[in-house]
């Protein structure tokens, strides 16, 4: 009798330890005021004019679609803060459920997050922090590590570690989060290198985050250094590594030049892949594939479940040798298929 | 009889010392003066200014804004404005990679209906300041903006490559030691000096910009005078988007971008004026030397980029002036003779 009191104690006690974590569930999905059968997610982008922010638009709707219960509303912020404001109003008129935010005006973010939290709207911002928002974009000062460590280990191996001179092409009035980036090439050059370079043979030059400014810069920068033979030179993106090529191509000098440079977009691997290129690679950030993080995790904070204050993209350094590893569907004659 | 000479001559004094002051030669020997200065300055903070390297680098990447601040004169002398020079510009980059890369189109006749594109974009500027009378400001500050967004939709916001060793010849390569684009810029100053002194229809935008209505009274067909000068300024912008897009062995729908404000710039210190009528080709060329030489002097003695903004606006602020500060004292003088 006893022993059957006790097998009954026991398998009541095994499907209620079964059935409690599913009733402490439902009971939050029922005290979860945001959580709903399908939701509208408002996707404010940066801008709608290069190619790293339509790939990030194109990874959100296609991950909303996967996700099946998911709508998307677009904004362009135009990369200014009264228009991300506007866009955000727009949004709440519109009852978003949720919001992510690509806006550049950290001024605004403070404005912005208040209109969103009086009307308990959650929000994930890309790239630049804003006031209770999730954070997620690029760990930028290792993402920089990265491409200049691959630099040191290229110098080291061709050049027996010796360089000349050090063209650090940065975006100074960008603020702290592309300067991450250029410290972390800094750093992870200089640290790995046989020979750090001397500090008054690096240069800081202003690239304006243009091909064409980064042209010009570095044409201006070359007649000053006549006898080097090495010169590296760390970027802020693909497109200002490319601006910095050309120009000491123009001046007659690629061979004294390797350049590295951060996003690895289709321009930057055409450019690696070309033959005898300057460019050794750029980090990637796989901004197609920010909506697979974004959504999923939209989703967690509608259904109220725990999200990490800040998540990080994985980046990985995109050279001529793994290219096709991550890109090769892109460049089908150089990445034919095994 | 002397005393009378005596008298003319000093009544003359002051018209001459007014006429001497209202000079466009003295605009010029002033903008010469300062080129000299800013050049000094320079050579006594970097060993490697005053070198035939830095020359040929000067030379190599200012054929650009010289370019277009051929065509840009002339629209400020005719008493218009182009805003639509960078997007123009950025245009004929576009469109060229677009037909070369993915219509097959040979890269000769690529750039030629590149540089067609341009044209146009540059009558319908003249069809609607001239024809339709829309203020000059308002009709290229929408090109500006439609042509830029026609570039971003015709390359889809994409970089293209253009490897092709003879299409940089333009943007990098030299003849006889001198680059190829400043060759360019230098022999189109030559042709636009040629028509804008000795010709009629240079004579006659000079008068445009001085009173359109006058000039339409004095027979001038200011219509068609009007269209010829910004479709030549579509022209000059799309030729300098080739020299970009060679220079940097690609095109992007975000070349140029803020040129029409460096050329404004230059051309507005080379002495030509905002209202029309009145400015030289040898003062645009001068000045766009100097903003040139400023951008590399400064990179070169290691000033802070911020500064280099500050330096370059302070330098066209304290320029333009100093011509009017000129100006006035010659209307003074000639007030007071």
């Amino acid at each position: 009798m006893f022993r059957k009191l006790l097998s009954i104690i026991v398998v009541v006690s095994l499907v209620a330890g079964m059935l409690l974590p599913l009733t402490a569930f439902a009971q939050d999905n029922a005290t979860c005021a945001t959580a709903q059968d399908s939701y509208t997610i408002g996707f404010a982008n940066l801008t709608e004019d290069i190619v790293f922010t339509q790939l990030v638009r194109d990874g959100i709707l296609s991950a909303a679609e996967e996700a099946g219960n998911v709508e998307v509303v677009l904004a362009d912020n135009r990369l200014d803060g009264a228009t991300a404001l506007a866009n955000a109003d727009n949004f709440i008129a519109q009852g978003v459920d949720g919001v992510i935010e690509f806006q550049t005006d950290e001024a605004f973010g403070n404005v912005i997050m208040s209109r969103f939290r009086r009307e308990g709207i959650p929000v994930i911002a890309i790239d630049i922090p804003m006031p209770g928002a999730t954070f997620f974009g690029a760990d930028n000062y290792n993402a920089g590590r990265l491409a200049g460590e691959a630099l040191a280990a290229w110098v080291n191996e061709n050049w027996d570690g010796d360089v000349d001179a050090l063209l650090v092409l940065e975006l100074p009035q960008s603020g702290p989060i592309p300067a991450a980036r250029m410290q972390g090439q800094i750093e992870g050059l200089q640290d790995n290198l046989t020979v750090p370079v001397a500090e008054d043979m690096i240069f800081l030059l202003d690239s304006k985050n243009t091909q064409e400014e980064s042209f010009q810069v570095v044409s201006d920068i070359l007649p000053t250094i006549p006898d080097a033979e090495h010169i590296v030179a760390v970027t802020i993106n693909d497109g200002t590594a490319l601006g910095v090529i050309a120009a000491a191509e123009a001046a007659g000098r690629a061979d004294q030049i390797m350049v590295v440079g951060q996003g690895a977009d289709p321009s930057g691997q055409e450019a690696m892949l070309a033959e005898n290129s300057r460019y050794l690679g750029a980090t990637g950030y796989f901004a197609e594939n920010y909506g697979s993080y974004l959504i999923p995790a939209m989703l967690d904070l509608l259904e109220c479940r725990p999200v990490p204050p800040a998540i990080y993209v994985d980046h990985v350094f995109i050279n001529k040798d793994n290219l096709c590893e991550y890109y090769g569907e892109s460049w089908p004659d150089a990445c034919p298929v095994s | 009889m002397n005393t009378t000479v005596a008298a003319e001559r000093s009544r003359s004094q002051p018209l001459r010392l007014a006429a001497l002051l209202k000079g466009e030669r003295l605009t010029t020997l002033n903008l010469f003066a300062t080129f000299i200065l800013i050049c000094l300055i320079f050579a006594s903070q970097s060993d490697f200014f005053l070198t035939l390297d830095n020359f040929l680098n000067v030379g190599r990447t200012l054929g650009v804004v010289g370019i277009v601040s051929i065509g840009m004169t002339m629209v400020l002398i005719s008493g218009g404005v182009d805003l639509s020079v960078g997007s123009v510009a950025a245009l004929s980059g576009v469109v060229t990679s677009i037909l070369w890369l993915q219509a097959d189109v040979p890269l000769g006749l690529a750039t030629v209906i590149g540089l067609g594109a341009c044209v146009l974009v540059g009558f319908i500027n003249g069809f609607f300041v001239a024809v339709m009378r829309i203020n000059p400001l308002i009709t290229t500050l929408a090109s500006f903006s439609i042509v830029r967004g026609l570039a971003f939709v015709l390359s889809s916001g994409q970089t293209n490559q253009l490897s092709n060793p003879a299409f940089q010849f333009l943007g990098r390569g030299d003849v006889v030691g001198i680059p190829a684009s400043l060759l360019l810029m230098i022999a189109l100053f030559a042709a636009a000096f040629v028509v804008m002194h000795f010709t009629q229809f240079g004579r006659n935008l000079y008068a445009i910009g001085g009173s359109a209505e006058a000039s339409r009274l004095a027979g001038i067909a200011v219509r068609r005078h009007l269209l010829i000068v910004y479709t030549l300024s579509g022209l000059l912008s799309g030729l300098a988007g080739i020299v970009i897009a060679s220079q940097l062995a690609s095109s992007a729908p975000r070349a140029a971008v803020g040129l029409e404000f460096t050329v404004i710039a230059a051309v507005v210190l080379g002495g030509t004026s905002l209202s029309g009528g009145k400015g030289t080709l040898i003062g645009t060329l001068v000045g766009v030397f100097i903003l040139r030489v400023l951008d590399n002097g400064l990179v070169q003695t290691r000033v802070s980029s911020f500064y280099q903004d500050v330096v370059s606006g302070s330098v066209l602020l304290l320029a333009v002036g100093f011509d009017q500060i000129r100006q006035k004292l010659a209307a003074a003088v000639k007030d007071r003779s």
